[in-house]
């Protein structure tokens, strides 16, 4: 058995903006009679193409389970159709030794007039399952699901969460060596992602390998060994699953002396609401969280602001959201200032470093601008009870409520 | 392992890879289910609309062609109503087939954007649900055959051959839609156009021996008339098929061959179209 289960060698993907999708016949006609009046002239020129993929390299060992992180728009879904042959590579090679199954959604192809049955059928064989295959995993399919006593309904008379169990349990049933799935199947309620998971764990554990695109820190946390991370089409960082997401959640190093994501300032520009200072003062009994920014836009007569605080796996704690607040600010000059008063951040979270977000908006319509991460704050853990343990969020949890506890004698 | 994959940017278009196409049979086999299951699910009479709407339009035909405009039936010593059907024959394969693949890659676009497989199993599906209004056409004849007295003349050891010409001519022009459909969403129209206007265009309920001398050569430009000619010729005799027609048999072969590496190129972009 050769070392690697997939093997991605310079791989790139290039799409033409603007020209796949809206080509007309007419379009075509007339590129094709240009060339042939001996133009030639090039029908796509360099702005318009778009490289989703540059140059990627990795390699993926059996028995592996690897992550994929990225924000959005850095290429793990293109990566992901590459991997899964929904679409060509623009150049490079991609070895696979094993047989590879991709599960881009659950219940691809299920037909809203067909029955349970039929479906389970029809979903296993478009995901590669023979029929003697399902036939024999059907009970054990049913079983997961807990529809058997629909199973000859539509399923389109199916509640949703019927429907996303039955499509799950027909995955949850593929046997490949190696896996690749992607965040989608993080659909559904709690208990039903919680399940996801929990099935994904038993996947990895079983000794397949498994690539794994989400956005779900914790649940990359769990399950991956490794992690690449993507951005703007290219592997930026290749390394232990903490380090990633540590690299991901803090993405750049090029903060200046307050704190503040220089990078990330710059991408706002040429909007017309900016961020131009963020700073966090922590004072006795309160914090604040003070702001300033410059509108450009002289229609705009006033602005929603927004701030967001995360952990470093990326949960959202708190979102505190104009729509949600009604915080305003009616401009009367280009600059304004702000602030959000918190209560002391040491009262209300636990020890470990927190991200903040900060944005502007027009309330209920639009978001002007968005600044994910602008700023990075550490909390220390304290000795709540005194009983010289100190409340950590990773042994803890999240929240250092202080709890009176009474004894009653009867 | 046993398995090795390979993905990489396809170096020439001439690379059929058709043994896939054969891996894929299952899900070719249901898909084909499915289609047929979903065209009569839910509806009150189920399977008898696949007789209904071939016979109404084979009465129309015969009605307008036959009793008004008096076409006759050439050579052919039949009632008129079974000259349309034989006419018929040759033609509904190719028109079920492109009436169904022409859009069915757009309608199949969720599993193709979300799963790998060979695309062309999707026309290819509609092609095999299409079988069913051939086979019966082909019931409706020997009922009529019955009916009138009528034996099949020697002729019908030619049929299997005209047969084979209609499906593959029905396999190229369904395959050929679905790619171009997916290319230019333009066919979304020009199908039925083409459809309609080849329905009379091609000599189902009129021999082709009505057609004046001077269209001769324009009207056999049309593949599918020599296809229909012979059909009929093989069931109920008559005029043999013009010369023209084994020309258009050779055309029908290239523009199948063509058809499939035209999908071919189309099928490696399609996810990025749709």
């Amino acid at each position: 058995m050769s070392g690697f289960a997939i093997k991605v060698e310079n791989v790139s993907k290039k799409f033409e903006l603007g020209v796949i999708g809206t080509s007309t016949f007419y379009h075509t006609l007339w590129y094709y009679l240009d060339k042939l009046k001996g133009g030639g002239k090039k029908k796509v020129d360099e702005a318009n193409e778009f490289l989703a993929l540059q140059d990627i390299n990795f390699e993926v060992k059996h028995g592996e389970v690897v992550g994929i992180i990225g924000k959005n728009g850095a290429g793990k879904s293109t990566l992901l159709k590459v991997l899964s042959r929904i679409t060509e590579p623009t150049t490079g090679r991609i070895t696979v030794n094993g047989r590879i199954a991709s599960l881009l959604e659950v219940g691809t192809g299920f037909h809203p007039e067909l029955s349970g049955r039929e479906n389970i059928f029809l979903n296993g064989s478009i995901l590669g399952m023979t029929r003697v295959e399902i036939k024999r995993k059907f009970d054990e399919i049913v079983d997961f699901s807990g529809v058997e006593k629909f199973l000859d309904t539509p399923v389109k008379r199916y509640s949703s969460g019927m429907y996303v169990r039955l499509a799950f349990a027909v995955a949850a049933h593929l046997e490949p060596e190696i896996l690749v799935v992607d965040e989608v199947l993080s659909v559904g309620d709690m208990e039903f992602q919680a399940k996801c998971i929990g099935k994904m764990g038993e996947v990895a554990q079983s000794g397949r390998t498994v690539l794994f695109v989400s956005h779900n820190m914790p649940a990359v946390k769990n399950l991956c060994s490794r992690c690449i991370l993507l951005s703007s089409g290219r592997i930026i960082q290749e390394g232990s699953t903490t380090d990633i997401i540590e690299r991901y959640m803090n993405p750049s190093n090029t903060r200046n002396d307050k704190g503040i994501n220089l990078d990330i300032l710059e991408k706002g520009k040429g909007k017309d609401v900016v961020l131009k200072d963020c700073e966090i003062i922590r004072e006795d009994n309160h914090t604040k969280v003070l702001i300033q920014g410059m509108n450009r836009d002289k229609n705009l007569k006033m602005i929603g602001v927004g701030i967001k605080i995360k952990s470093q796996e990326g949960v959202v704690l708190t979102s505190i959201s104009p729509k949600l607040t009604n915080f305003i600010i009616k401009f009367s000059s280009d600059n304004f200032r702000c602030a959000f008063v918190l209560p002391e951040l040491d009262s209300i979270l636990s020890s470990g470093k927190y991200f903040l977000d900060i944005w502007f908006s027009v309330p209920r319509l639009q978001i002007l601008n968005y600044y994910d991460n602008i700023k990075q704050f550490e909390i220390k853990g304290k000795d709540i009870y005194n009983t010289g343990i100190i409340h950590t969020q990773k042994t803890h949890g999240y929240l250092p409520i202080k709890t009176e506890f009474k004894v009653y004698s009867n | 392992m046993a398995h090795q994959l390979i993905i990489q940017p396809q170096k020439s278009r001439f690379s059929l890879n058709l043994r896939e196409v054969w891996q894929y049979r299952e899900l070719l086999w249901t898909l084909t289910y499915r289609d047929f299951r979903v065209k009569y699910a839910q509806t009150a009479i189920g399977f008898a609309w696949a007789f209904i709407n071939p016979i109404f339009s084979i009465l129309i035909l015969s009605f307008v062609f036959g009793t008004i405009a008096k076409v006759g039936t050439g050579d052919a010593n039949v009632p008129h109503i079974l000259y349309t059907t034989a006419g018929m024959c040759g033609w509904t394969y190719f028109s079920a087939v492109l009436g169904g693949a022409g859009n069915s890659i757009i309608g199949a676009q969720n599993m193709v954007k979300k799963i790998y497989f060979p695309r062309l199993v999707i026309p290819l599906s509609k092609a095999i649900t299409s079988f069913i209004d051939l086979a019966i056409v082909l019931l409706c004849i020997a009922l009529l055959m019955l009916f009138f007295q009528i034996l099949p003349t020697e002729n019908i050891l030619y049929l299997p051959f005209f047969l084979l010409m209609a499906i593959i001519a029905g396999l190229a022009g369904g395959i050929w839609m679905s790619a171009l459909t997916v290319r230019f969403r333009d066919f979304v129209h020009i199908t039925p156009l083409l459809l309609r206007v080849g329905m009379y265009a091609t000599p189902i309920a009129f021999p082709a021996s009505a057609v004046p001398e001077k269209y001769q050569l324009l009207f056999y430009l049309n593949p599918m008339a020599g296809v229909v000619e012979g059909v009929r010729w093989s069931i109920i005799g008559g005029t043999p098929p013009s010369p023209y027609a084994y020309i258009s048999f050779v055309v029908i072969c290239f523009i199948f061959i063509g058809g499939i590496y035209y999908f071919n190129s189309v099928q490696r972009k399609m996810a990025d179209i749709l």
